[in-house]
């Protein structure tokens, strides 16, 4: 079989498969910065225990436990209870409060990188600490932001190789079905890596020229 | 929630003496992997440091691949795509390999943002009066280098400890295979998991945490002013490096 068998026998249906890898990513991504952005602007609003806690307790028990774990429970320990996501979802679940947790944290570190005085500064002109929050201190927050968001976003299309241990029909795991086919492990594999490659590469790209971009110059 | 734990404590007895090996093998694979990660780390910066251009391309070329492909498809590769070409090597090898080679690429960030953050007047100084650029690495560069670097090596192994579960899907008995091998036994998969999430966290959260507490002690001289940091993680590399 020459290259180009490879590619229409290989190489096509792993790009297909690319479709539900770019859908999971994205869908976790929104649930992600969503979980995130909500998590830490509660924090900083409402800076007492009864809030903090439990928001710490959510970002330590999900950035100190392996990715395959949480996403484990969802997919076979929820089932046992009765509670039945599909591969797909619980996928996005999983991903999503993992980058939830993420997230949290490095929206609360660009929240802390704005001068209190800023803070100060909007109070004392006699806004509320919300309306501050809102005009003043998340859009400076983005410039401190963004790139690590960037970061996130390359990791997580990462991590949706994972899926494939729960059976979503995402690039590695088609990948894993071809291979059981036609025992062409190397060319596969390589197609795959390939595969991410060609969604990662620009993506980091991306994120590299925002970490230039937004840099604040010392 | 009581009768969850009451099956939990009576499964202990067999499932415990399971896991422990299990536990060993998370990590050795973790520290064989970290080792051999820090050694290509330190490969790639030498030779970056050597400037010759023919090989800077390259050398990022590669560390952006690394970065751009997960380890599932590298460990993939390594364990089934090789035998293909006529190199087989054992589950804990192929994982070994795969993590160090993947996480040399995150390593090698690290150190060029400690190494390469560095003042270049602090060599200057340090060959002015009269070290030879190796003393002035030993003496100067080094202990300073290893302040900003501490912290964010930590987080790298936790990460590192995290990620050597994905071993698990290439037949490495390490904690996570054995606790699909025990789901697939008892049909508890939920108290499995949550048991094995348990000892994840109860390993990595208090390196965690002194992770955050080196970053902070670590770099107090330096952020004189700043507001403490409260926690080490990885955008901070990134913000650091984006910041030289």
């Amino acid at each position: 079989m020459g290259l180009g068998g490879y590619i229409t026998q290989f190489l096509f249906p792993l790009l297909i498969a690319a479709k539900v890898t770019v859908q999971v990513s994205l869908g976790a991504f929104m649930f992600a910065i969503a979980t995130g952005l909500i998590l830490a602007t509660f924090r900083y609003l409402l800076p007492i225990a009864l809030i903090r806690l439990p928001i710490a307790v959510f970002v330590e028990i999900f950035r100190n436990v392996p990715s395959l774990t949480h996403l484990f429970i969802i997919y076979f320990g929820l089932a046992y209870v009765g509670i039945r996501f599909g591969s797909i979802s619980s996928a996005i679940i999983a991903l999503g409060l993992i980058g939830g947790a993420t997230l949290t944290d490095v929206f609360r570190a660009g929240f802390e990188a704005v001068h209190a005085g800023q803070r100060e500064a909007a109070l004392a002109v006699g806004m509320t600490p919300r309306l501050a929050f809102r005009e003043i201190i998340l859009p400076q927050t983005w410039r401190v932001t963004l790139p690590p968001i960037g970061n996130y976003a390359v990791q997580l299309v990462k991590d949706t190789s994972l899926v494939a241990a729960i059976a979503a029909p995402e690039v590695m795991f088609t990948a894993r079905n071809l291979v059981v086919t036609t025992f062409e492990t190397s060319i596969i594999y390589a197609f795959a890596a390939g595969v991410y490659l060609l969604l990662c590469l620009p993506l980091s790209r991306f994120a590299k020229t925002l970490e230039q971009r937004m840099a604040i110059p010392r | 929630m009581i009768q969850f734990l009451q099956t939990l404590f009576d499964h202990l007895p067999l499932w415990g003496p399971r896991l422990l090996p299990a536990m060993g093998n998370t990590a050795l694979i973790t520290l064989a992997s970290f080792g051999l990660a820090l050694g290509l780390a330190i490969v790639f910066e030498l030779l970056r440091s050597l400037r010759i251009t023919l090989l800077l391309r390259p050398i990022a070329l590669a560390l952006e691949i690394l970065r751009s492909v997960p380890i599932l498809a590298v460990l993939y590769l390594i364990y089934f795509g090789l035998p293909g070409v006529g190199i087989t090597l054992s589950p804990f090898a192929s994982g070994t390999i795969g993590l160090g080679v993947v996480y040399s690429a995150y390593l090698a960030e690290v150190l060029r943002a400690g190494i390469g953050a560095m003042h270049k007047g602090q060599r200057e100084a340090a060959l002015a009066v009269g070290m030879t650029p190796l003393m002035a690495f030993r003496f100067v560069i080094l202990p300073q280098a290893v302040r900003t670097m501490l912290a964010p090596l930590l987080v790298s192994l936790i990460s590192l400890m995290k990620d050597s579960s994905i071993c698990a899907l290439i037949a490495v008995t390490e904690l996570m295979l054995e606790a699909r091998l025990i789901m697939s036994e008892y049909f508890l998969p939920m108290h499995i998991f949550v048991l094995v999430g348990l000892i994840y966290f109860a390993i990595a959260w208090p390196m965690s945490l002194f992770a955050g507490y080196l970053e902070r002690r670590l770099n107090h001289g330096r952020r004189a002013g700043a507001p403490a940091r409260k926690k080490a993680v990885w955008h901070r590399i990134a913000l650091r490096t984006a910041a030289e």
